[in-house]
């Protein structure tokens, strides 16, 4: 009567019906989410294939330096009898069309194609930290605010229901605000009121003047500032909250005060955390278009920022003289208008007629905006391995 | 001495206990620092303001700017002229349909026919046609007095102005004689319609009599001919349009005024989107937010299953490696610049999606194969690509956040793995879902660089009629016509208040779109265990 023992356990699934269903949805599921991974690393792939042989060189340096340190300029292509190609610049075509003599056929000019890509490389600097540095001082105020100080209520209510929309606004709107508010209106000192003024206060020496900026770096990183300030605001928020209340604790039950506390038990273990957020905004305020469209993007400009014509001195000029033309020129990198990487990729994409050399420059640009903006990330997250070790709970 | 000198020691409690407060300027120092950073958190609020503000003080002239455009059209009878002149203009179609067919027909007497055909309707029109040539001639005139001497009074206000601010009695006068020097006559409408008036009758006949001779050419079409029988069928409204197009050039007044209703519907409900016209700029919205919608469509049906299996997946099956890969990698999405991604569609995504439509098997899909490079669908498929890690990290967020009580009841009661997860832990997660899908459809329908650089930027609705093949045709969306157009318009122009009033419109929808992904992910809240 004793039971016969089964060979089989009892609790195995069949191998049947549901089981084989579970495996085929998990598969599916499997299957979806690695597309997304193997898409991004096609499109990587991709840029890298064809932008990297512009950027690199077999020979030493293996950098093309040209390509990095020169200025955008139109590239001349002047095609021989015997099928050669000859690139040059505007200065070296008519050099070239004499060696050839005879053998001349045709010319072709590419806008923005030749040179390089130093320009719109130092205009998305500037603006990074223009706007990097003006979103970072509002939003973690902002964020501190909100995280140790704000009580429940409308106001509260108020700025984060503020901070959602702002996040949603599309990035062309920002554009339009930064060309009204910051090209247009902007408050600026200047001797004489111009006609287009909203209003102006007096002020003895000088008069303020809501004439705006006018296109140019300022403006350009402010407009970034805001795009990017809802990130840095929840990010930093974030990080405060994610220090222990213990901290807090701890140092008020000494007796310190709410700004004793913050200052030196709150903000030094939230301020790695801070460091990266400030990745994402970074990334962002360099890759946004739109908002620069009409606030600060040049398609084209000869000159670096800093590389502008001011009066010469006289020769003896007093030491302050060459001093306040010093601070001048490094002002006026700020109200100049740049060349900015995105702008430049835009220009390259959709203004100019494609061929191969456009495309050289097009994916040599793409490339190296994508390694700078991978770069920049990197660095953050150095910094915040680094500032970690110090602090630990 | 000791007594006295323990007496001299101040208070153990005076000690400890500060009972005056350190001040700043009579203010607690405390309440100024928490101040500052209230005032620094105020910022979000002042800004999402100034946006509007200044959106609107741009905007917000174009209203009457354009009331007084609609009414110059009217009053100088350009309105009159298109009333017939846009019937008559399918007569172009036509005749090219006619064209391809005669180019299709290979016998020699077929092609006779249809070539006198196709002569008939090019000569009927003519009458016609030189009739409202000179009309239009007359009204272009009238317009470009009016704009002139519209020009001229705008100056000349502006030298009053500052006529009456200057306080040098010499430059006042000298500005007032240029004030009226610049005086011009008004234009007289009434005036100058007459002829107009007049002739519509004339115009009236001439096109009937296009009517008939159309009429009489379409009988002797040959039959059996699939494009001679679009024409044929295509005649009888052609005829009914213009037939209709006549009585409302005799129901038409010149000098009923422009109501600022009938404005507001020329904008949201205008269904052209034409600037830097010889004849009349017209500002419609319906063709660019066509396009916008479609696109936001596209891309939100793609994304939408992706990033949710996606959550899903990385959520509850994957392991601790392959979280590690995926979810970097999704937010390394959002990182990759808008205007990479929009080169990526010009020089990769569009050549491979019109490589595939001309695979040979692929052939029954609508729309195969396709004509345009930069297209919708491939504008939504970047776009969609975009809208991944938005959708996805905040799908996973909702499923992290389904109470733990739930997965542990379903497991206890002997669900698989995917009951647990299709039917506990998504419906559980759902409001969660759903407001991480429309956060990203609001995304798609702000993004600008992709759309601009991908979407083909023709201004036109699209052709609907195609059935599902649309999704092949280029357009033109909000955003991009406001990159593309703004910094080529002076400030204060009519485009240039139509630009920021549609700037106005995408704010507004920005706002929507966010005020329901809170509602949603309110309303559908699961009770928390």
């Amino acid at each position: 009567m004793n039971p016969v023992p089964t060979a089989e356990n009892p609790f195995a699934g069949d191998n049947s019906g549901i089981q084989k269903r579970e495996t085929a949805a998990r598969w599916a599921l499997r299957a979806g989410s690695y597309l997304v991974v193997l898409t991004t690393a096609a499109i990587m792939l991709h840029i890298f294939v064809k932008g990297a042989p512009v950027a690199f060189q077999s020979k030493w340096p293996f950098i093309n330096t040209q390509f990095l340190t020169e200025l955008p300029a139109t590239l001349h292509v002047i095609e021989g009898k015997q099928g050669q190609h000859i690139e040059t610049d505007v200065n070296g075509a008519d050099a070239v069309k004499k060696q050839l003599g005879e053998n001349f056929l045709s010319e072709k000019t590419i806008s923005y194609s030749g040179g390089g890509i130093l320009g719109p490389i130092v205009g998305t600097a500037l603006l990074v930290v223009v706007s990097v540095s003006v979103a970072l001082f509002l939003g973690v105020s902002c964020a501190i605010y909100l995280s140790e100080y704000a009580k429940k209520g409308k106001f509260l209510e108020t700025v984060r229901l503020a901070i959602l929309n702002l996040a949603g606004v599309p990035s062309v709107v920002f554009g339009l605000f930064g060309l009204g508010a910051f090209v247009l209106t902007a408050p600026k000192f200047v001797d004489v009121p111009a006609e287009r003024s909203v209003f102006s206060i007096p002020l003895g020496f000088t008069t303020l003047s809501f004439e705006g900026w006018d296109t140019c770096v300022l403006s350009g990183g402010f407009t970034l500032a805001f795009v990017i300030l809802p990130v840095i605001i929840t990010a930093s928020e974030q990080c405060l909250q994610a220090v222990p209340q213990g901290f807090r604790e701890t140092s008020m039950a000494l007796g310190a005060t709410r700004w004793q506390t913050i200052r030196y038990s709150v903000l030094p273990f939230a301020t790695p955390g801070i460091l990266t957020s400030s990745i994402l905004g970074i990334a962002r305020a360099a890759g946004e278009t739109a908002p620069i469209m009409f606030t600060a993007a040049l398609a084209f400009k000869d000159k670096l920022p800093w590389q502008k014509d001011l009066p010469p001195l006289p020769a003896d000029a007093s030491i302050f003289a060459h001093w306040e033309q010093s601070v001048s020129r490094f002002l006026g990198i700020f109200t100049e208008s740049v060349q900015a990487l995105p702008y430049h990729i835009y220009t390259l994409a959709a203004k100019i007629p494609q061929n191969e050399y456009a495309e050289r420059a097009q994916y040599g640009s793409v490339f190296v905006f994508l390694v700078l903006v991978a770069t920049l990330a990197a660095a953050s997250i150095w910094l915040r391995i680094h500032l970690r070790k110090k602090y630990k709970w | 001495m000791a007594p006295s000198e323990s007496s001299s020691r101040p208070p153990l409690r005076s000690l400890i206990v500060r009972t005056r407060k350190r001040t700043v300027l009579g203010f607690d120092p405390q309440q100024i620092i928490k101040h500052f950073f209230g005032a620094n958190a105020s910022t979000a609020v002042i800004v999402l303001v100034l946006i509007m503000i200044f959106l609107v003080r741009e905007g917000i002239d174009f209203l009457p700017t354009y009331r007084r455009e609609l009414e110059t059209y009217r009053k100088a009878g350009l309105e009159l002229c298109d009333i017939a002149d846009n019937p008559l203009k399918q007569q172009q179609d036509l005749t090219s349909v006619l064209r391809r067919a005669w180019a299709a027909t290979t016998d020699p007497a077929a092609k006779e026919v249809l070539s006198d055909a196709e002569d008939t309707f090019d000569t009927a029109i003519e009458p016609a046609a030189e009739v409202l040539d000179e009309l239009k001639e007359l009204a272009k005139e009238t317009k470009e007095l009016a704009v002139e001497f519209h020009t001229l009074e705008e100056g000349r206000q502006q030298l009053l102005n500052a006529a009456a601010k200057t306080t040098d009695a010499a430059a006042r006068a000298d500005l007032l004689k240029e004030a009226e020097a610049s005086k011009l006559e008004p234009v007289d409408f009434a005036e100058r319609i007459t002829p107009l008036l007049e002739r519509r009758g004339e115009l009236a006949t001439k096109m009937h009599e296009y009517t008939v001779t159309l009429e009489e050419a379409v009988k002797a079409f040959p039959q059996n001919n699939v494009l001679v029988d679009q024409v044929r069928a295509a005649v009888p409204a052609h005829i009914a349009e213009i037939k209709a197009a006549a009585g409302r050039m005799q129901a038409w007044q010149w000098d009923k005024p422009v109501s600022i209703f009938s404005v507001i519907g020329a904008f949201f409900f205008g269904t052209e989107w034409i600037t830097n016209s010889s004849w009349q700029d017209f500002y419609g919205f319906v063709p660019l937010l066509a396009g916008s919608v479609v696109i936001a469509l596209i891309a939100v049906l793609i994304a939408t299953p992706i990033s949710v299996i996606a959550a899903i997946y990385t959520n509850q099956f994957a392991t601790d490696r392959e979280k590690e890969l995926i979810k970097p990698v999704i937010e390394f999405i959002q990182a990759i610049p808008s205007v990479v991604l929009g080169f990526i569609g010009i020089s990769l995504v569009g050549n491979l999606i019109k490589e595939v439509s001309e695979w040979g098997f692929l052939q029954w899909v609508p729309g195969f194969p396709i004509q345009e490079r930069l297209n919708m669908f491939n504008a939504g498929c970047l776009l969609a690509f975009m809208a991944v890690p938005t959708m996805f990290s905040l799908s996973e967020d909702a499923l992290n956040n389904v109470p733990r009580a739930y997965i542990d009841a379903s497991d206890a009661l002997g669900a698989t793995k995917l009951q647990t997860v299709f039917r506990v832990i998504v419906p559980a997660g759902i409001s969660g879902i759903l407001s991480a899908i429309l956060l990203g459809l609001g995304r798609v329908i702000g993004e600008t660089m992709v759309v601009l650089l991908v979407a083909g930027n023709r201004i036109a609705i699209p052709d609907f009629s195609a059935g599902p093949g649309v999704i092949f045709q280029p357009a033109h969306t909000l955003t991009g016509i406001i990159a593309q157009e703004l910094g080529e318009v002076s400030r204060g122009s009519s485009h240039w208040q139509a630009l920021f009033m549609v700037g106005i419109v995408l704010f507004a929808i920005s706002l929507l779109v966010n005020w329901c992904a809170r509602a949603v992910a309110r309303r559908f809240e699961p009770h928390k265990a």
